[in-house]
């Protein structure tokens, strides 16, 4: 009987070819098959088909009979411990090298955190405001002629409420007004230089969170204070200070309706004192009761805040505001020839990126430019530090190659070889890594006192610190170890073994090229630090046409009895001080050089229509002013108390001289101008001197005479005997002007503080230069070594057939010196671009000359040299017998 | 030959295989245990076992004919290594021994 060739379920033969693999299969299949032919003839097709369905389906337990997944697990984990068994043996063979790559990468992993931290922080100002996403800072700029001629971080009183008004985009506004006043509790009395009128809205959009008292209503009273923690202590120590009063200038008693905590440090305004803006209306009010502090458009010392509604555009609402404005104030443009701009500022951007006139604090704002630059710098530095270890770990192929054969021989895979590199990449970064957080952990107090920064170990927490770290670990073994492995499992097993492999070629030209970029990198961080140090030190000792030396300044008298007996008291004063010989010159004024002039108004030729009006700075003098700081005149006198009609006369500096349109300062004397709202006679032209820093281009001035200005008392010293003139000086204010705490300051210092930033950069920037020469110098030792030791058996030769020492140092040197000037060529033009853009941000800039480069290749190869001699020459003194028997 | 123990069915399949000589296979056994235990056991317990019981190498396989009954595949025939069977014996020793001290029956082996 023939029987037909019956098919079992399709269905079920897939499912046992997925279940089991192909040996299994045919058994089970051949099996299942004749109980299926069996079950056709005993039950019929269908059960028969049915159960087979079934068997197949119960078959899938044992899915684990199948072979190779069991043992695959096995291997992975065995694999990984006998690789990490082998990458620890290797390093503890060769731990010159180990320690080499560990502190090399450690350096440059720790460097990198550093300023990955420092950047952070910058960065990081202003961001715990609740409201940041929407806050913004008015800008106020003028522009004249088409030109900007004032652009300032601070604006109008009037601005704020106009833009809520006709803005449905401005949710809230809030001014701060400046200024520093004598504060009095009973005994206790200092001059406060942080004290602001604020409106009330302005702890509402702000987060500056208030210990006590109600962030609703805290300011709205006319003289009611906010003060902070700092100033609590200092007037009322322990006692809870709600409620009571302080005494704010003469006479005015100020009711304390709140405290508030402690500024944090990232914050772009900082403030001791809020006063309640209504004081300030009611100072200002006019006859008709308005109070030029709501109303004025021209008054602009008023840092001005908005909050925005969510989402938007800020470009698209100084579009929108400048056409709602111009309805306003289109006329008052039109008639006096200028235009004003609201622009908006997102308040993120105020501490790195803004460089305006009155700026809450000058003196802390952040370069944007240098934290970028930095970041830059952080990641070559880890570059380099992983380039290191490419090149250490090439160079010693020549040792590895023997155990790489004898693992090749053994059965290992070239896949099982590169697998054994990364792991030991893995491993070494991994420790680098571990030293390098221990290196910023112990060293961030000494990075702090070095930079002046506040860093603190908070990263520690941050979930994106570790997950960063990780990153960088990854990626790290990744790159540095993926070529290693591979030129290494390269080796021909037989070649090697049989000693016929010569190293020579391995990775040669690619181990030059990092060479040669880490040497680039050098000679411009080099080149770079000392274009940034020369910068510095020509800003400081920069002609800034008046003397800052032996300059000791006294802070005027607020507070003074007899409004109309001021000049003369000040006079005397003046005078008995005078009389002590260390002090040469006295003089007063409403100004210093390196403070910010505040006072401006217009000024024009007499003759010129009122849309000609320009904005000028202005400094109240005395008689002594120029002759006191030494300020030379370009034409004409000073003011003179000879001269009867010195009432009606002003002296301007050059730059106010070119801007009102004079072809040199001679023409202008006796020209007159109107200036004050009264035509006065130009008298005198001062040379132009710098005001504010090196940095920023010279303003114009006039010098009204104003013998009534008391804000600083200058004292120009002969002599540097500090110690009695202080005394006798403190001793004659406090006689003369009671009730006024004595504050005093060195000009030099106070000048300097200006580029306390720069200072700061500059100190950061050499650090990490030296960081990463040091890494760099590292991996040059260490190749050099190796380099030595190969050419052991050569250098022996060498010696016994008659070579001197010098000549074989010569030789095994030359090799690097080509390296070192060809990095010379591929950095100078960098350097050029880059420190070019950097010095464009001073208006007075040094240019770079030919010398910095050369001093800075220069360094890099005596460095470089004194590295590799270093091995090179204890190869060459060695023995040679003992260097040709090497093997 | 410590620590292996077998399970009562793992037991059962060795003991098919050792009394179907030249012919113990998937199949064969599993018709055998129908036979003489009565029990329907499904065939991939049977596979189970018997895999099982040559990777702890008390069966060895080999691969017989093959036949179109079986849809050309060939045929995987076990049989019991020494190992296997001494440790048959020392299952049949171990548990004639505890009969022997069972009081009421009284049975010779």
């Amino acid at each position: 009987m023939k029987s037909p060739v019956h098919k079992p379920p399709r269905l079920g033969v897939y499912l046992l070819r997925l279940i089991y693999d192909e040996e299994l299969f045919n058994d089970v299949y051949g099996d299942l098959y004749e109980i299926f032919i069996d079950r056709i003839e005993e039950k019929g097709k269908f059960l028969a088909n049915v159960l087979f369905l079934i068997d197949a389906l119960l078959s899938t337990r044992n899915y684990n009979l199948n072979k190779r997944p069991k043992t695959m697990n096995a291997d992975l984990i065995s694999m990984f411990k006998a690789y990490t068994k082998g990458t620890l043996r290797s390093f503890s063979k060769n731990k010159v090298y180990t320690i080499l790559n560990i502190s090399g990468l450690a350096l440059g992993i720790a460097a990198c955190l550093f300023i990955l931290q420092y950047v952070s922080y910058e960065r990081s100002y202003d961001r715990f405001h609740a409201n940041y996403e929407n806050l913004y800072r008015v800008r106020y700029q003028i522009f004249r002629g088409g030109e900007l001629k004032i652009d300032c971080a601070a604006a109008v009183p009037r601005v704020g409420p106009f833009m809520e008004e006709k803005m449905p985009e401005v949710k809230a506004f809030a001014r701060v007004y400046p200024y520093s006043d004598v504060v009095t509790n009973g005994d206790i009395k200092f001059r406060e230089n942080s004290i602001h009128m604020t409106d009330p809205s302005f702890l509402k959009m702000f987060s500056f969170p208030l210990i006590s008292g109600n962030v609703e209503d805290a300011l709205t009273d006319p003289n009611t204070v906010v003060i902070s923690e700092k100033v609590a202590r200092k007037y009322f120590g322990d006692e809870d200070p709600m409620g009571k009063t302080l005494k704010i200038g003469e006479s005015t008693i100020f009711k304390i309706t709140g405290l508030a905590a402690e500024v944090p440090e990232n914050s772009h305004f900082k403030f001791d004192l809020l006063v309640s803006y209504e004081t300030l209306n009611n100072q200002t009010r006019q006859d008709d009761g308005t109070a030029a502090s709501e109303t004025a458009w021209g008054w602009y010392d008023f840092n001005t805040y908005v909050l925005l509604e969510p989402g938007v555009d800020p470009l698209e609402f100084d579009r929108k505001f400048k056409e709602v404005l111009w309805e306003e104030r289109g006329e008052d443009f039109e008639k006096f020839n200028f235009e004003a701009c609201f622009p908006l500022q997102p308040i993120g951007d105020i501490h790195l990126y803004s460089n305006l006139l009155q700026e809450s604090l000058p003196d802390e704002q952040g370069d944007g430019k240098a934290v970028s630059f930095l970041t830059i710098i952080a990641f070559f530095i880890l570059l380099i530090a992983w380039i290191n270890y490419i090149n250490l770990s090439t160079a010693r192929s020549a040792e590895r190659a023997s155990e790489v054969g004898v693992r090749k021989t053994l059965g290992a895979t070239r896949k099982n070889l590169i697998y054994q590199f990364l792991t030991e990449s893995f491993i070494l970064n991994l420790i680098s890594l571990i030293f390098g957080i221990v290196i910023v952990i112990a060293g961030i107090g000494y990075f702090n006192k070095l930079t002046q920064s506040h860093l603190d170990l908070s990263f520690v927490s941050d979930p994106y610190f570790w997950l960063g770290i990780v990153i960088i670990l990854f990626v790290g073994s990744l790159i540095s170890g993926l070529y290693p492995a591979f030129v290494l499992s390269s080796f021909n097993p037989v070649s090697v073994l049989k000693g016929k492999f010569s190293s020579k070629q391995a990775g040669q030209f690619l181990r030059r090229a990092l060479v040669v970029f880490q040497f680039a990198a050098s000679v411009t961080l080099i080149a770079s630090t000392l274009i940034v140090y020369q910068q510095l030190n020509h800003m400081r000792n920069l002609d800034l046409g008046f003397d800052l030396t032996e300059t000791m300044v006294v802070k005027g008298p607020d507070i003074f009895s007899e409004d109309s007996l001021f000049v003369s008291t000040k006079e005397t004063f003046i005078n008995e001080l005078l009389e002590n010989h260390l002090i040469d010159k006295a003089t007063t004024g409403s100004n210093v050089p390196g403070d910010e002039i505040f006072w401006t108004n217009g000024i024009k030729r007499v003759n010129e229509s009122e849309d000609k009006f320009q904005t000028i700075y202005n400094v109240g003098v005395d008689y002594s002013y120029f002759d006191t700081y030494d300020i030379d005149f370009a034409a004409g006198r000073n003011y003179g108390r000879e001269f009867k009609t010195d009432t009606g006369a002003v002296i301007l500096n050059e730059a106010a001289v070119k801007s009102l349109g004079f072809e040199n300062p001679t023409a202008a004397i006796d020209q007159k101008v109107t200036f004050w709202g009264r035509p006065k006679t130009i008298v005198g032209v001062v040379k132009d001197y710098h005001q504010m820093s090196a940095k920023a281009t010279i303003a114009p001035i006039a010098f009204p005479l104003a013998l009534r200005s008391s804000s600083f008392i200058t004292l120009k010293l002969s002599g540097n005997d500090f110690q009695s003139v202080f005394a006798e000086v403190q001793k004659t204010y406090e006689e003369f002007f009671p009730g006024n705490p004595f504050e005093y300051f060195f000009l030099d210092d106070f000048f300097n503080r200006q580029y306390r930033n720069d200072y700061k950069f500059s100190r950061v920037f050499t650090l990490f230069a030296g960081f990463a020469i040091f890494v760099a110098c590292l991996g040059l030792f260490g190749l050099s070594s190796f380099n030595a030791l190969k050419r052991t058996k050569e250098i022996g030769v060498r010696k016994v057939l008659g070579a001197s020492i010098l000549s074989i140092v010569r030789l095994l040197t030359k090799e690097f010196l080509i390296l070192v000037l060809i990095s010379n060529i591929i950095a100078w033009p960098v350097i050029y671009l880059i420190m070019n853009t950097w010095l464009d941000n001073f208006a007075e800039r040094i240019p770079i000359g030919i010398t910095t480069f050369i001093i800075a290749g220069v360094i890099v190869l005596i460095v470089s040299l004194v590295t590799v001699s270093y091995k090179t020459v204890a190869t060459a003194k060695s023995n040679p017998v003992k260097a040709i028997r090497y093997e | 030959m410590k620590g292996d123990y077998l399970g009562e069915f793992e037991e059962l399949v060795l003991l098919m295989v050792a009394s179907l000589p030249e012919n113990a296979y998937a199949v064969s056994v599993k018709k055998e245990i129908k036979q003489v235990a009565g029990r329907n056991v499904n065939i991939s317990a049977v596979h189970s076992a018997l895999y099982r019981l040559e990777q702890k190498g008390f069966l060895s396989s080999h691969l017989g004919g093959a036949s179109a009954r079986r849809g050309g595949k060939s045929k995987r025939l076990f049989e019991v290594t020494s190992a296997g069977m001494e440790l048959l014996r020392i299952a049949k020793d171990l548990r004639e021994q505890i009969w022997k001290n069972i009081p009421q029956l009284s049975f010779v082996s």
